[in-house]
């Protein structure tokens, strides 16, 4: 009976991703471009809205990783498939394991019956709201000079600028994971008690 | 064409990051708050590379920028959840208002 | 004026002084001897003060030649220091004010009567007061009594006068609350002063009047410009005053209204009676009420100077003496009766004042203080006899009892009622003769009922307390006992002058005449003829000689019948015992009087209900007011300060819920912080 509850949801789910995008291909031009554009959008919006409003963590963080392979799609799309790689790599690969294991690390008992939200979610919620439309309205109406066709980045060339002309903040990045690895592990290393005791 | 337009990935960035926004003021689980923070890392960086498609004077060194932001989210994420274990091994709890020890 | 007299004048003030001083240090422990040293002191400030009256009032004879051929009239002046050396600079009006006394025949005068009455109080008190436990304090108030009254007729500067004016009314708040503890005296005290107060708050406006129109505090200056009708100014000729005469007149007699108890600030002095009868006797029947009356006739320029005041006053006075007769018609108790009484004659004095008869008013200041001190202080011999019982419906048949009391009293009653020859009867006579020959005939028939009044009330008083069965509780009756011989020489003593005073002052010719160098006038005439002369003058009055068989006569023949009528009328219905004339109480027809009238009787018993109307207005009205304005105070006033108070911290209050300790609200605030800035950003830069 389960089985069938997660496929229909599946369906749907695929069918909320991919009408918007057959309707722009319909009605808006029938280029290929647009209608995969709409889709990944979609996609990284529900899936980002799934990550703020779900009541299983686990689920947030799923949610989330779907985001990410969205988001990389769109990179695709803007012509830095480099970019992309690394976000699957990164984002997915790293990070992404990272958050599900602290959730599993913090994991509490009484999951279902707490609130999800605080008292001032609906306040956040229109500052969102109203801070989109600010954003888009800035962004609409900015005349942006000097712009043209989508670029695609040559990896090649990419690679160059990287380890020529930005090698110090290459390294200084290094430097700073090398940081960030030392101080998590101290962090989150638990306090032994027979290490209190000197021999 | 839309996919031509700078303006569609700016607001699409501008959506994620305002979703980013929502969940990070309003959630309650302290890993909620750093999954919504790493939304918001994700809307800059898609607008950074957006900025790097579309404008020449860049030289397509958009995508350089979104790799450095991307390392650093990545320590950023790292460190942020080893201070949450650490908190909720002393606190037994992830929530964050449930974090009041030193309150009134 | 000699060097003697320029040291003895303070010494008339000092000697008191010092005997007030040292008995309120030391008086406590001196127990039954606290007496000395204050009597003494007033005995020897007689002595003083009849040489200084001496050699001024009979320097003014031919004897030192200069009166009637234009010489200065003889006069003393002692100036002690500088009290406020305020020297105006720049134009400004010089407020130097010095301690200075002055002496002339009004002064002189007033001496006499202050002093021996004084004395004699201070004596018969050492008898009265024998019993109680505040004895040295009595004798301190009563000096330092004396002191402010002698300071006050002594001195030259209206800014003195009315530092010794309150200090008069401060020995009478103190003296009439004598027995504080009860709490009648202690109303009553306070009501004398409070009332006191509402009058010399004219007294002061006008004194600042004075000083606003003529610049100067000295009373002779100042009396001398006012005079003269317009500021001397150098140059442009005459000014007007600032201040209209009128209106200073007015003010100066509203504190005359309200020292010697005139409508409608009369309130006072019957509750007075609250005091220790001696207290009673000096205060408020010969010397503090008289202050008022002083005043007034000092200030004689002024009011001359404004005829409409004058009427003002003669109509108060008048008004006065009817309305307090018909109370003390009705009284039960000895000392209202006499209280009343001095509040009518009082009137009379004032009414003759606004006649213009000052010389008579200051006549019937002099012979009122002898008989009515001699009244009062008779009642307390009485009242110590039937053992502090003051209702007279409880005495009766004392005659043969305290025959002292009663022969002294008696001539006391024929004096006051106006029969000749005693003094009340020539002083009586020349007001309202007076008034009749200056055209004010409502003052004249007024005054003709009054006086028929009190001879009804005042024989009321001897026949129910001396004539007819005795009425006294039978548990006291057998040890009523006179009174000792210190008390009763005071009386005898007062009684003297009762009787030939009159006659002294006011006879016209020889013998007495030529040997004090008058001529056609009377001796205090004569004496006080300089004083008054400018005042005569501007209101045009000229001096007549006393006709016998002309208007003189008739008004005299009216006075006399009409005093007989109501002594008559008092014989009839309560009795009398004098001699071969005699006559029963008639109870039952005053029963049957009262009965007939029941309207009026009640109003006389109720004191015309003016009690009850202070009491309305002031207490009950003002006191509403005065709840409301607390109310406000309270509540508007202190809740606008306790709110901005309140305001405040709960402000603070609810500004501190902002702090919640919480990273995501203060995230959303910053959210919102940024949403703001970056809306009006593009609304304003955008559009």
């Amino acid at each position: 009976m389960r089985a069938w509850l997660y496929l229909l949801a599946g369906a749907i789910a695929v069918g909320i991703v991919t009408t918007p995008a057959i309707l722009v291909f319909i009605f808006g031009g029938q280029h290929i471009d647009d209608s995969l554009l709409i889709a990944f959008a979609t996609l990284m919006l529900a899936a980002g809205i799934a990550v703020v409003t779900m009541r299983d963590i686990i689920r947030c963080g799923l949610a989330m990783i779907v985001c990410f392979i969205a988001l990389a799609g769109i990179y695709v799309q803007l012509g830095a498939p480099l970019v992309a790689a690394a976000q699957v790599i990164v984002y997915i690969g790293a990070i992404s394991v990272l958050v599900l294991f602290a959730i599993m690390l913090t994991q509490t008992k009484s999951g279902s019956s707490r609130l999800t939200f605080q008292t001032q979610a609906r306040w956040a919620g229109v500052a969102a709201v109203i801070l989109f439309l600010l954003i888009s309205l800035g962004v609409i109406g900015t005349n942006w000079p000097d712009v043209n066709a989508r670029m695609h980045v040559v990896t090649e060339t990419l690679a160059a600028v990287l380890f020529h002309d930005y090698v110090l903040p290459f390294e200084v990045v290094s430097v700073l994971l090398l940081a960030a690895v030392i101080g998590g592990v101290f962090l989150a290393k638990r306090e032994d008690p027979s290490e209190e005791t000197l021999q | 064409m839309m996919s031509d337009d700078l303006t569609t990935y700016l607001v699409l960035s501008g959506a994620l990051f305002a979703i980013g926004t929502f969940g990070f003021l309003a959630r309650r689980n302290a890993i909620s708050m750093l999954m919504s923070i790493e939304l918001m890392l994700n809307a800059v960086n898609l607008s950074i590379v957006a900025f790097g498609a579309f404008i020449p004077g860049l030289q397509n060194r958009g995508a350089v920028i979104a790799l450095m932001v991307m390392a650093v989210a990545a320590a950023e994420a790292t460190v942020g959840l080893a201070i949450v274990i650490a908190i909720y091994r002393n606190r037994k709890t992830p929530l964050v208002d449930e974090y009041d020890a030193m309150r009134r | 004026m000699n060097q003697e007299l320029t040291f003895l004048i303070p010494l008339i003030i000092a000697l008191p002084l010092a005997g007030f001083l040292i008995t309120a240090a030391i008086g406590k422990h001196l127990g039954k001897r606290a007496h000395l040293i204050p009597v003494g002191a007033v005995v020897l400030s007689w002595l003083v003060a009849m040489v200084v009256v001496a050699a001024v009032l009979f320097d003014t004879g031919p004897a030192a030649g200069t009166r009637y051929g234009g010489g200065p009239p003889f006069t003393a002046l002692a100036t002690l220091w500088q009290w406020i050396p305020a020297h105006g600079f720049g134009g400004s009006p010089d407020f130097t004010v010095s301690i200075g006394f002055f002496v002339d025949s009004l002064t002189a005068v007033l001496l006499i009567v202050v002093t021996t009455i004084g004395m004699l109080v201070h004596v018969y008190s050492i008898g009265y007061m024998a019993h109680d436990a505040g004895y040295w304090r009595f004798f301190a108030y009563l000096n330092l009594f004396m002191v402010s009254m002698l300071v006050l007729v002594l001195a030259d500067s209206w800014l003195v006068l009315f530092v010794a004016w309150e200090l008069v009314g401060l020995s009478s708040y103190l003296l009439i609350g004598f027995w504080y503890r009860k709490n009648a005296a202690a109303l009553a005290s306070k009501k004398a002063f409070i009332v006191n107060r509402v009058g010399d708050v004219g007294f002061a406006l006008g004194i600042m009047a004075i000083f606003l129109d003529t610049h100067t505090l000295n009373i002779r200056d100042s009396l001398q410009i006012l005079g003269a009708g317009s500021i001397p100014t150098s140059g442009l000729g005459p000014a007007p005053f600032p201040i209209p005469i009128a209106i200073v007149a007015l003010l100066v007699f509203a504190g005359a209204v309200g020292k010697s108890a005139q409508f409608p600030l009369h309130v006072w002095l019957p509750d007075a009676m609250e005091g220790p009868t001696p207290v009673s006797a000096l205060i408020h029947a010969a010397t503090m009420v008289n202050a008022g009356v002083y005043m007034v006739a000092r200030a004689n320029p002024i009011f001359a100077a404004a005829p409409e005041v004058m009427t003002v006053v003669a109509a108060i006075g008048i008004f006065t003496a009817i309305l307090a007769a018909s109370i003390a018609m009705t009284q039960t108790d000895i000392k209202r009766v006499l209280a009343y009484s001095t509040l009518s004659q009082l009137g009379y004095m004032f009414a003759s004042l606004g006649v213009g008869a000052f010389t008579a008013a200051i006549f019937h200041l002099m012979t009122h203080g002898f008989f009515k001190g001699l009244l009062f202080l008779g009642s307390g011999s009485v009242i110590h006899a039937v053992h502090e019982e003051q209702d007279m419906r409880k005495m009766g048949g004392l005659r043969k009892k305290i025959p002292q009391t009663y022969r002294t009293m008696l001539i006391g009653a024929i004096a006051i009622s106006g029969i000749p020859p005693l003094a009340g009867f020539f002083s009586k006579d020349e007001i309202l003769g007076e008034a009749f020959k200056n055209g004010f005939y409502w003052v004249w028939a007024i005054g003709i009922v009054v006086a028929v009044m009190t001879a009804f009330y005042m024989f009321r008083l001897i026949g129910l307390t001396f004539w007819g069965k005795s009425r006294v509780d039978p548990a006291v009756e057998p040890k009523v006992h006179e009174s000792p011989r210190v008390m009763t020489i005071p009386l005898w003593l007062l009684a003297i002058p009762s009787v030939i005073l009159g006659a002294i002052l006011s006879w016209p010719g020889p013998p007495l005449g030529p040997l004090f160098g008058q001529s056609g006038t009377g001796l205090l005439a004569g004496w006080l003829e300089p004083v008054f002369a400018g005042a005569q003058q501007m209101l045009g009055r000229t001096e007549t000689t006393f006709q016998i068989f002309g208007i003189d006569g008739a008004l005299l023949g009216a006075s006399i019948a009409v005093a007989v009528m109501g002594v008559v009328a008092a014989w009839r219905l309560f009795g009398v015992e004098l001699g071969p004339i005699r006559g029963a109480q008639r109870h039952d027809q005053v029963k049957a009087l009262t009965a007939r009238v029941p309207g009026l009787y009640r109003a006389s018993l109720n004191k015309w209900w003016f009690d009850d109307l202070n009491h309305v207005l002031f207490i009950v009205i003002g006191g509403a007011i005065a709840n409301g304005a607390a109310w406000f105070d309270r509540n508007i006033v202190d809740g606008i300060v306790n709110g901005i108070g309140s305001v405040t911290r709960r402000a603070g209050g609810d500004l501190a819920r902002v702090q919640t300790g919480r990273v995501q609200n203060y995230a959303l605030g910053i959210a919102i912080g940024l949403i703001v800035m970056a809306g009006s950003y593009l609304f304003i830069a955008g559009h």
